[in-house]
């Protein structure tokens, strides 16, 4: 559905993309996860035709992005992170807008407030909403022209578990009418819990592309993590570090390097076994804890 | 039916913003009434004196009738220099012969347009008691009931004489000050929901997902002019009428518009132009919207400072006279004065309403390519 062939994205010095290649097929919900200034967001912008790539080439449903945008962009739809609608305006109001700017059609107008259920507070002013209800109407905006492919940036971000329950329950949902999902988040936990698939975006290179059940699958190594309290002396014993104050170790040197530990007094905190979830291994991936 | 749900969103946002309804339609209202009010005995007409130059091409005994009874009124001084005259009047050659036809007046001085129309009717009872006694003494057999009706007739100075302002300055009153300055400070307020807005939609990548939904920033920008321009249509209409009926309440002169609507409304869009291509600059251009209001407000201070709204441009020194020609607000200000003042047509403003619109176009398409360039950006 997706194809990114060798993408690259300069702001200045820095390099926000750098021959950057993916592909995300029909029907999948698919992670990207990344550190803040990783790539995602201009990545998304990319996808959007809201900024331009210095290079590469990108084929959506086949066609070429930078020929075909205008036709892109009515199948296709962004949900930001950012609460992009009008908080003075109601439900309704902003829903009548978002709707009349894309032609939508009454369909798919009930389908996105059935969908994300606004029909008890249409009348109700945005600002009125609590957190969940306005990322409901956010996501409901997004849905108004029936896209083909939904790019949700972080939509889950500042809400009370249930609402992220019942946005991951819906976001689950969209798979069945075979609309693309492309999703980046901060929770790890909701990769695993949505995503078929998922790729590791750092300084704007992808690191990994991987199902999400294999890579947890993989992930149950014999990898040891052991948490400490930061000390100086750590540094003279060649450990291998995910950060300053957690060593990464196997099993079979856990012996000595807990000997080593007990020697130098070095404070133990906690010490887990295996890297049984994607937070972890992402942390691996990227050495740090910033996500 | 984009741009229409485009307009109405704009108008709904602007409506529910009971601050900026404010800046827009009770301020420059309250400045209105404070200021007519306030400078009414400084445009005072009483003991009010004229000096005029005749020119008599006819030389008939009308024309003699006329300036004896000119020499004998006590308002107006006759002079024999035209340079030192505010009013010089030509009576036209065969005027006896055609007692229909009009004296002709040219306003040389600078005076407000009340003290031309004071001048008009001193001048109308002058010119209308020699042509009566011409007239009667063609009656064959003079009927007194007849001079007596005659005599009682109204007849509008306007008919009479033909008043030519040339490049006269004429002077305000109070009202006819007041009015066009606080309307024009009123109508560059419009920065402030603007900018509200603007800011609030760029920083809510509410226009980054507009422009995702195929609706261009060329687009987003007219149809976000459009609501503005008709508040300040009706801003203007609401300030006129605040002019007309609530400043003689308050013992101040009644707004008298006395030129061409067509010249009025051609004018009031071309200052809407204006305000909005500027107050669209700032409000893209600002990081916050706090900061645009402070911009905005300290902008058009500064230009209605210098483009003579806080100080009528009639009482600057010459050189400041000059230098409120860099303020749009200023070109808009002299519009309706001739307007009001010289009755002046759609002609004769035509010159500031293309300045007007050159100049709020000019800044709605730098305000477009910043915008642009921030969508693009992500800030």
């Amino acid at each position: 559905m997706i194809k990114i062939s060798h993408l690259t994205k300069t702001y200045g010095d820095k390099k926000a993309l750098d021959n950057f290649s993916l592909e995300i097929k029909k029907g999948q919900i698919f992670g990207l996860l990344g550190v803040n200034g990783a790539g995602k967001t201009t990545l998304l912008s990319i996808l959007n035709g809201l900024i331009l790539q210095d290079s590469g080439e990108i084929k959506i449903d086949h066609l070429d992005l930078k020929y075909h945008l205008k036709e892109i962009k009515e199948f296709s739809s962004i949900i930001p992170q950012n609460l992009a609608f009008y908080e003075e305006l109601s439900v309704k109001e902003n829903l009548d807008f978002f709707a009349k700017v894309q032609n939508a059609t009454k369909e798919y107008y009930s389908n996105a407030i059935e969908i994300n259920a606004l029909e008890n507070i249409l009348n109700q002013k945005a600002f009125t909403l609590s957190g969940g209800q306005k990322r409901r109407l956010n996501i409901a905006i997004g849905l108004l022209n029936n896209p083909k492919i939904i790019y949700f940036d972080e939509p889950t971000v500042g809400i009370d578990p249930k609402s992220r329950n019942e946005i991951l329950e819906s976001i689950k949902t969209y798979k069945d009418f075979g609309v693309t999902v492309v999703y980046t988040s901060h929770y790890m936990s909701e990769i695993e819990k949505i995503c078929d698939e998922v790729a590791i975006i750092d300084n704007g290179k992808l690191i990994e592309q991987t199902k999400t059940e294999s890579l947890l699958t993989n992930i149950e190594s014999n990898n040891v993590m052991i948490e400490v309290i930061y000390s100086d002396k750590l540094k003279k014993f060649g450990f291998s570090f995910v950060n300053k104050t957690t060593i990464k170790t196997t099993e079979a040197e856990l012996c000595d390097v807990l000997k080593i530990c007990k020697k130098h007094n070095i404070i133990l905190k906690q010490i887990n076994y295996g890297s049984t979830n994607l937070e972890k291994y992402f942390l691996e991936k990227t050495g740090t804890y910033d996500v | 039916m984009m741009f229409k749900a485009m307009i109405l969103k704009e108008l709904l946002l602007v409506l529910r913003d009971k601050h900026a309804l404010a800046a827009l339609f009770v301020m420059p209202a309250v400045f209105i009434l404070i200021m007519s009010v306030a400078m009414k005995n400084s445009f005072s007409n009483d003991n009010i004196e004229f000096t005029l130059h005749i020119q008599d091409a006819d030389k008939s005994s009308v024309s003699k009738k006329i300036l004896s009874n000119i020499e004998k009124n006590k308002k107006i001084h006759l002079i024999n220099q035209q340079k030192n005259a505010q009013f010089i009047m030509t009576i036209p050659k065969d005027y006896e012969k055609n007692l229909t036809s009009k004296v002709i007046i040219d306003v040389r001085g600078s005076l407000k347009s009340n003290q031309i129309n004071i001048f008009k009717g001193i001048l109308l009872e002058d010119i209308l008691s020699a042509k009566l006694n011409k007239m009667a003494q063609n009656f064959k057999e003079p009927a007194p009931e007849a001079a007596k009706v005659l005599s009682s007739l109204k007849v509008s100075a306007d008919n009479v004489c033909q008043v030519h302002y040339n490049s006269s300055k004429n002077i305000p009153n109070s009202t006819q000050q007041s009015v066009p300055a606080w309307i024009v400070f009123g109508m560059f307020f419009i920065i402030i929901p603007m900018s509200t807005i603007y800011v609030n939609e760029r920083k809510q990548n509410t226009l980054a997902r507009l422009s995702s939904m195929n609706v261009s920033i060329f687009s987003m920008a007219i149809a976000k002019s459009i609501p503005y321009l008709i508040i300040n249509q009706l801003q203007v209409i609401i300030m006129l009428g605040v002019g007309h009926y609530i400043v003689p309440l308050l013992n101040a002169p009644a707004l008298e518009i006395n030129g061409s609507l067509i010249a009025l409304g051609a004018l009031s869009l071309g200052l809407s132009v204006a305000a909005i291509g500027i107050s669209s600059l700032i409000a893209v251009s600002a990081h916050s919207s706090e900061q645009a209001t402070t911009i905005g407000g300290i902008l058009n201070i500064l230009l209605g400072a210098i483009g003579g709204v806080m100080v009528p441009k009639f009482i600057m020194p010459p050189i400041m006279q000059e230098l409120t020609q860099i303020s749009p607000m200023a070109w808009g200000i002299d519009g309706f004065l001739d307007i009001f003042l010289k009755s002046a047509n759609l002609g004769a403003v035509i010159g500031n309403v293309i300045m007007l619109m050159l100049f709020g176009i000019v800044f709605l398409i730098l305000s477009v390519l910043v915008l642009q360039n921030r969508i693009k950006k992500g800030i």
